[in-house]
């Protein structure tokens, strides 16, 4: 009370919460810087070789008359948007689309729109299947390695394909145009409502089978092999870099997988990926390479 | 697969050099935000306390009943400062000197003068506190930090020379971590220096007030003092 002012200053004390901010904000700085770092998880995606699966779609001819053509169409938007994960399916159907019309192709049986190629020639004529919906669980049925190996035999019959009429034959084609455009459509409707994660589900399946689809092992690949790759993709999808993190001691098998990898070029489809869903998961992208079906 | 390179490994694997640098600026870092909050509270408290007595002091209150009130406050054990210290130390010197009956009224209102002149002062050097603190940090850890930085670049190219194949990758994580202490020498001095902007303003207001203040009562005073000698004058 009776100091005087020439007194030592009387400084308040505030030190307590000075101390808790400024721990506040390096704590949160640090926590921050950290957990950002840590959390850039890429996908990985493990590339099997593809079977050789005949790739097979029974159109009807019943289907050539409109009105079942209607139906079918009105079925589709129904069941279409439930099979959300093989949505880039029809991205890869353009290329073997226009080889229905030479008919001749011994070496990929894959071509759907071959209308009679299944087993039993007599029988699909007839038959009254619902063509659409059954193509695209399909995929998925062509994991499982044994079921390619029993199929292998059945490729040869494509050729015979003397029973379809050339008229037919255009209006296959026509049928299987519309097929993808209404598919097209849909599938931009079923995007709208797709979440992020479901849409990076199907491109990384996506990815997965175009890298496939340009691998051809080299003939010293064992079963157990393994190797591991890095690629780097930029936004609109081109591969920029590829890498091999693991070896699987083989190099002809570790540049059989960078070169497929390379042959795939490039996924467009990655374009419609919102840009930060593609930098969490696609902008560096760990593909593993293993021959899992061989015999030897 | 490949390690990812985090931030912490980073720091903790980077050469001594370089982790001494950056503890220096963690901590001056840590230090200059605590005298950001301090200051903070104490510019806050002082603005209030001065409106708070200012407008007690314009009330029309007796200024004698002012100043008993200030009295017990303190022996309270509060701190009294800014406008309200200053009005205690020219009142007290006032009422001090008015005692003493040779005074003439211009000695009375010199001696008040001074003694505020003395509390204004103080007050300025209450305020300024930690500042040159704030700017030192503000001015030096941006060149601490770059120090850092050019010492482990350095230390990453001469690993370069010693190697036979040179790649990015040998170079990379060196470089790297020398540039987290650039990165802490900024986040250091950017706050360091907007803050210390602002307190200096701070200061300049709040002392231009205490003049303001302590002119202000000197006019009370000079009235007070002629009126306490003219009835001296009668009485005597």
């Amino acid at each position: 009370m009776n100091t005087s002012i020439y007194a030592k200053p009387i400084m308040p004390r505030i030190v307590v919460r000075p101390a808790l901010a400024t721990l506040l904000i390096h704590g949160l700085l640090v926590v921050l810087l950290t957990a950002n770092w840590a959390s850039m998880d890429r996908e990985r995606i493990k590339v099997k070789p593809l079977p050789n699966l005949v790739n097979a779609r029974l159109v009807d001819v019943s289907d050539l008359k409109p009105k079942p053509q209607k139906k079918a169409e009105a079925a589709k938007p129904v069941a279409v948007p439930k099979v959300e994960p093989p949505k880039p399916e029809p991205k890869p159907e353009p290329k073997p689309e226009p080889k229905p019309a030479p008919k001749v192709e011994p070496p990929k049986p894959e071509p759907k729109p071959e209308p009679k190629v299944e087993a039993p020639q007599p029988k699909p004529k007839p038959k009254v299947e619902a063509p659409k919906p059954e193509p695209k669980p399909e995929p998925k049925v062509e994991q499982p390695k044994p079921e390619p190996k029993p199929e292998q035999p059945k490729p040869t019959p494509p050729p015979t394909t003397t029973p379809t009429k050339q008229s037919s034959r255009d209006a296959l084609a026509r049928i299987a145009q519309e097929e993808l455009s209404t598919v097209d459509s849909t599938e931009e409707a079923a995007e709208l409502t797709a979440t992020a994660d479901e849409m990076s589900a199907s491109f990384a399946a996506l990815i997965k089978r175009t890298v496939q689809s340009n691998w051809s092992r080299p003939p010293s690949a064992r079963n157990g092999m393994e190797c591991e790759l890095e690629v780097q993709l930029v936004p609109t999808g081109e591969v920029v870099g590829v890498r091999v993190i693991r070896s699987s001691g083989d190099l002809a098998f570790d540049s059989s997988a960078e070169n497929a990898v390379r042959r795939a070029g490039s996924f467009p489809e990655l374009q419609k990926l919102p840009s930060g869903e593609f930098e969490k998961k696609f902008r560096r992208l760990n593909l593993i390479f293993k021959p899992e079906d061989l015999r030897f | 697969m490949e390690e990812q390179l985090s931030l912490l490994d980073l720091v903790w694997n980077a050469s001594f050099t370089v982790q001494f640098v950056m503890a220096i600026l963690m901590l001056s870092s840590m230090m200059s935000w605590y005298m950001i909050v301090n200051r903070y509270i104490y510019f806050r408290n002082a603005n209030d306390e001065m409106y708070r007595f200012e407008e007690r002091f314009w009330s029309g209150i007796d200024l004698s009943q002012l100043y008993r009130e200030g009295n017990e406050r303190a022996a309270d054990g509060y701190a009294i400062l800014g406008v309200e210290s200053i009005f205690r130390a020219g009142f007290k010197e006032f009422s001090r000197l008015a005692q003493q009956a040779e005074m003439d009224s211009e000695a009375l209102i010199e001696g008040a003068r001074r003694a505020m002149r003395v509390a204004v002062m103080r007050e300025e050097e209450r305020l300024e506190r930690h500042l040159a603190f704030l700017a030192s940090v503000g001015s030096t850890s941006p060149y601490i930090g770059l120090f850092g930085t050019v010492w482990g670049i350095m230390h990453s190219f001469r690993g370069l020379a010693n190697s036979t194949q040179a790649t990015l990758a040998t170079v990379a994580p060196g470089i790297s971590e020398a540039l987290v202490a650039t990165a802490m020498g900024l986040f250091a001095a950017i706050p360091a220096v907007l803050a210390y902007n602002r307190f200096a303003s701070k200061v300049e207001v709040l002392s231009n007030r205490y003049d303001t203040f302590m002119d202000e009562f000197s006019g009370i005073l000079y009235r007070q003092a002629f009126a306490v000698r003219s009835r001296g004058k009668k009485a005597g």
